[in-house]
């Protein structure tokens, strides 16, 4: 008999001793736990995705709604016609030139900072520091509107008392992103707590041979610290790109949707509420959504992709 | 559905079912209304789309309490009269008065007004007028009614909406007695409810307003004030209407019936609509007298009917939500920018706008 014949029986061995009445059994329960959730995904998730895939395919518009007509591919030519198109992406990523950069290094630094045996306060600084993660986006943009007023804020007022003139944060075309990424930073807590867990789990004795071997400390951070916990900085990454596709709230809220100063807070999600909620139009709407899909998807794909040049797996499972 | 408006029904033309066979079906009296207010429901091609329910006219509110504390005389009490001054001159009640007005009424953290020379218009603490939750159609309205659209569905630059704009522009970044957005949104006006901050002593708005007026009783209502003596009081209304799909056009017109005649007073109350029946005004006016008990001088939002805009401000567009989307990144921008060529960014809008027309040509 050769090896695969043992392998093919062994198998078989295995998969009638799996195939009883009683692992039935077992599987027909734990489908029935499952199930609410299977029909919570088929029908808040799943028929919402088809309907809107069939919506893209139509001129459907609520203001007209007795009207809808099967177009074929017709939106999606007019996506690639559609400057908001095109000023939307290019607000979406000017913004996360700077945003992205941001919300992976800052937790790290944080993070290193947090874990720190030179830190007094550690645990009042790491509760302090993820304490506005708790608070509701929605809460946090209206405190940040007051906090970044021209006028009244009391980041100007901090400012003019230091002597410096204070920025139009959330009218002027030059401020209008610090202002968000200010607004987004508050919440960073969350991913911080990830990565200062992941940073707790790197073995000592790693930093220790590497201290007998003459390593600084950011040497260690370099080559120890940030190989091992580059797994979190991936899922971080990851989280954040697709956060920055959908980032719509914030904006919406302090801006009014309007895209102002000068369509710099048209992100592309804003043009996809203004098409499909302000203007009603929903087939076209929809194919904006799809195409914000199919972005994200292949950003993702292609960070899975590089992820094995850069990220470090202790087990070897990549 | 409703109470709707003109603004609020206007991206859905075309959806609303004719009640004019209900009503006759009916025997409904149309003449309890006003005739002139039940053909303001009657669009050509479409029919009779609603019944008149409630109204809300504009006026000047104005906080006397500011204007003692300037030693200025209140605005005037009926259309047709003229102001006042501090010296005793009579003036014409009219957009210039009423700016010279507002530059007194708006002062500094160190108490000098925007007429004086020390004034600093980087520490504003009281603002002289505010255009209170209006949009530039509307606000346009006070230099006379105007449309940004012809009778061909292109886009125009009216006059009015020019020289409103300018005015409203340079209350705002010249003479500084108009709060700019920034300021509006601050907590020093009631993150943009401005008059019911009670830091700005004058507001063009509607009869909503008492909705969110606030606490406060040191306030009255005066006219709209003249542009070429022309006084141009713009007007809402609103109302219920059925939609066309309705397959229960009969029973849907019970309750529209209801909802205007009997339940109206009510409603209204809670609306802050003025009834558009005569016959109801006078209950509806006592019930706001016992709100505001300072005596406010309702006569002036009553008279301000005969002055209404017509056409009225909120006029049908095509691709209506989109083109008003524009009109509305357009009041964004000249009120949180300064140094805007105004004119220049008054022909882009309405360069956009023929955009968006044609669109659904």
């Amino acid at each position: 008999m050769t090896i695969f014949n043992e392998l093919q029986s062994a198998t078989k061995q295995k998969n009638d001793a799996l195939d009883t009445p009683m692992t039935r059994r077992k599987a027909l329960w734990g489908l029935l736990f499952i199930s609410p959730w299977i029909a919570g995904f088929l029908v808040f998730t799943i028929f919402p995705m088809i309907a809107s895939f069939i919506f893209s395919l139509t001129n459907f518009n609520l203001t007209k709604p007795n009207d809808i007509q099967f177009i074929g591919l017709k939106n999606y030519e007019h996506l690639f016609q559609d400057p908001s198109v095109g000023i939307s992406l290019g607000a979406t990523l000017r913004f996360g030139a700077i945003a992205l950069p941001l919300s992976i290094m800052l937790p790290v630094l944080l993070a290193a900072l947090l874990n720190s045996p030179l830190l007094v306060g550690r645990r009042l600084f790491r509760t302090a520091f993820y304490l506005p993660y708790m608070v509701p986006v929605v809460s946090a943009a209206y405190i940040w509107s007051g906090v970044l007023n021209t006028e009244t804020g009391w980041l100007n007022r901090f400012l003019v008392q230091l002597g410096i003139s204070a920025p139009n944060w959330l009218y002027s075309v030059d401020w209008i992103y610090p202002a968000l990424n200010i607004v987004g930073l508050w919440g960073i807590g969350n991913a911080m707590l990830i990565t200062l867990s992941s940073m707790q789990g790197v073995p000592t004795e790693l930093y220790e041979a590497a201290k007998v071997d003459g390593a600084n400390a950011i040497q260690s951070f370099r080559k120890i610290t940030l190989p091992l916990i580059s797994p979190v900085i991936f899922y971080n990454l990851v989280l954040s790109v697709i956060g920055l596709f959908r980032y719509f709230e914030i904006p919406f809220i302090l801006k009014e949707g309007s895209g102002d100063p000068g369509n710099s807070t048209l992100f592309y999600n804003i043009h996809l509420y203004k098409t499909a909620f302000t203007f009603q139009n929903m087939g076209y709407g929809s194919t904006l959504a799809w195409f914000l899909f199919a972005i994200a998807f292949s950003v993702t794909l292609f960070l899975f992709w590089s992820a094995k040049y850069w990220v470090y797996y202790p087990t070897g499972d990549n | 559905m409703g109470p709707v408006g003109s603004d609020g029904s206007n991206g859905f033309a075309g959806n609303y079912l004719d009640i004019q066979p209900l009503v006759d079906a009916a025997g409904y009296d149309l003449s309890q209304f006003p005739e002139s207010a039940v053909n303001a429901y009657r669009l050509e091609g479409q029919g009779l789309l609603g019944l008149p329910f409630a109204t809300f006219p504009t006026s000047i509110y104005f906080r006397r309490s500011l204007f003692d504390e300037a030693g200025l005389p209140y605005p005037p009490s009926a259309y047709g009269e003229p102001y006042i001054d501090f010296e005793g001159n009579e003036k014409e009640w009219n957009m210039e008065t009423l700016r010279e007005l507002a530059t007194m009424l708006t002062v500094d953290t160190d108490g000098a007004d925007a007429t004086q020379d020390d004034f600093n218009p980087e520490s504003i603490a009281q603002w002289g007028f505010v255009s209170q939750w209006n949009e530039p159609r509307g606000e346009s309205t006070l230099f006379g009614s105007n449309i940004l659209v012809d009778a061909d569905g292109n886009a125009q630059l009216p006059t009015e909406f020019q020289e409103a704009m300018n005015w409203f522009y340079n209350g705002i970044w010249v003479d500084r007695f108009i709060p700019n957005a920034a300021q509006s949104g601050s907590d020093l006006l009631a993150a943009g409810n401005a008059f019911s901050s009670g830091a700005v002593a004058m507001a063009h708005t509607h009869l909503w307003y008492t909705c969110c007026i606030g606490e406060g009783s040191d306030w009255d209502i005066a006219p709209v004030p003249v542009y070429n003596g022309v006084a141009t009081a713009k007007l809402h209304g609103d109302t219920f209407r059925i939609m066309s799909t309705t397959r229960y056009p009969a029973e849907a017109f019970e309750v529209l019936s209801y909802l205007v005649g009997e339940a109206s007073p009510t409603l209204l109350q809670v609306y802050g609509g003025m009834p558009a029946r005569e016959a109801d005004q006078e209950s509806f006016f006592a019930a706001l007298d016992e709100r505001f008990p300072q005596g406010v001088n309702w006569q002036v939002a009553v008279d301000g009917l005969a002055y209404s805009d017509s056409p009225n401000h909120e006029y049908p567009m095509p691709n209506y939500l989109k083109a008003k989307d524009r009109i509305g990144a357009f009041q964004t921008l000249y009120t949180g920018t300064p140094d805007l060529d105004i004119n220049a960014t008054m022909e882009e809008l309405v360069a956009d706008l023929q955009l968006i027309f044609d669109e659904v040509k």
